[in-house]
């Protein structure tokens, strides 16, 4: 026979109920025969006051074994029912009733696998995190990047800018234009150079050489 | 009991009155058996000596031991506070009382119960984690675009810087 060990009601009650019985049944018995022993005494007590009194201590000993095993028969049989009364109907948790404790026992009864999955699909949320963080930066880099060259490129066009309003300014019209054939003249006068240059150094050698 | 009003069929009792109603049964009939009758079949030699003084001993001794037994009961009660949860597996009991299958117990291994338990924060955490990689997500998303159209503005500027300097050629 198999005995219920009630872990169920022990969760509930922070007891079990089985012990919870045995420790009413030892501290009942146990006041039975405190009351025993004082009933004994106080009549022992009183017939040590009578003076040639015919009954012995034995005697009264063996009446109270007497009185107190027919006691602890029924004292045990009412016990045992009571016992089981308590065990059945209040001590005790219906099969289909669910603590609230452990709602969620029913609530997301995942198997090992789906457990494992879920804690998955976290890991992988998580670094796809990280690597957003890490695009996030780089893209933050750039952008500053960017913002110092805009800065550098803008005052580049101020400079240009700045040389048209002068231009505008004195009023030297196609500054632009004698400018650009300007340059366009000294690169002509430092070609002409270079070819002086070469003529007289070929001139040099010819007289070197007669 | 609390006060119920509804149909004459009185209520179920409850774990507390039950608890209450058999421990007075237990000492009633303990009581009964040991009875003055029975105490005196016992102890006829004093009985037959002092008649009053034997009375008066059962008496003591049968209304002591049913305070002891009372007592007891009432420490057993305060300590476990069993009024209190008698009246709550009663609101649990009533809760559950549609319901026909075997409900969940505890399987006794207790990496397996507890997987369960922590579901509820798994989900938490999975729905703060979807939502904080969709805020990244936009981020990302609005930082990408504002570095192409820098990067647009960038090469518009220096469209500009070559036009001017190709002009001042």
């Amino acid at each position: 026979m198999s005995v219920n060990p009630m872990t169920y009601e022990a969760q509930f009650f922070g007891f079990t109920p089985q012990t919870c019985m045995l420790r009413v049944y030892i501290a009942f018995q146990d006041y039975l025969f405190e009351m025993m022993l004082v009933v004994e005494g106080v009549m022992l007590k009183k017939l040590d006051g009578i003076p040639g009194c015919k009954i012995s201590p034995s005697k009264i000993r063996k009446c109270t074994e007497k009185f107190l095993l027919f006691m602890k028969e029924h004292f045990d049989k009412l016990f045992s029912k009571m016992e089981e009364v308590l065990l059945q109907l209040v001590l005790n948790i219906p099969k289909n009733v669910l603590l609230p404790e452990d709602k969620v026992q029913e609530q997301y009864p995942y198997s090992e696998e789906e457990f494992q999955a879920l804690q998955d699909e976290l890991q992988q949320l998580q670094q796809q995190c990280r690597a957003e963080a890490v695009l996030e930066q780089e893209l933050r880099a750039e952008l500053e990047e960017q913002k110092a060259v805009k800065a550098e490129l803008e005052k580049i066009l101020q400079c240009f800018d700045g040389l048209e309003n002068i231009c505008r300014e004195h009023g030297a019209g196609n500054f632009k234009e004698s400018f650009a054939f300007l340059t366009q003249s000294s690169k002509k006068l430092q070609d002409v150079l270079k070819d002086v240059e070469e003529k007289s150094k070929k001139m040099n050698q010819h007289d070197q050489l007669m | 009991a609390d006060g119920r009003d509804g149909p004459a069929l009185a209520a179920a009792p409850g774990r507390a009155q039950v608890f209450s109603t058999v421990v007075d049964t237990f000492l009633e009939k303990l009581v009964a058996a040991g009875s003055y009758q029975r105490f005196v079949s016992c102890y006829r030699c004093f009985y037959k000596l002092q008649p009053q003084l034997t009375r008066s001993i059962y008496d003591q001794f049968i209304s002591q031991l049913q305070a002891s037994i009372k007592e007891e009961i009432q420490e057993v009660k305060n300590e476990g506070n069993l009024e209190g949860l008698f009246s709550l597996l009663d609101k649990i009991v009533e809760e559950a009382k549609d319901r026909e299958e075997p409900a969940w117990r505890p399987s006794g291994v207790p990496a397996r119960d507890v997987r369960s338990a922590l579901v509820p924060f798994l989900l938490r955490h999975r729905a703060h984690l979807r939502r904080a990689l969709q805020e990244r997500q936009e981020r990302s998303s609005s930082l990408a675009e504002a570095v192409l159209a820098g990067r647009d503005s960038i090469a518009e500027l220096q469209q500009l810087i070559q036009a001017r300097q190709q002009a001042w050629q």
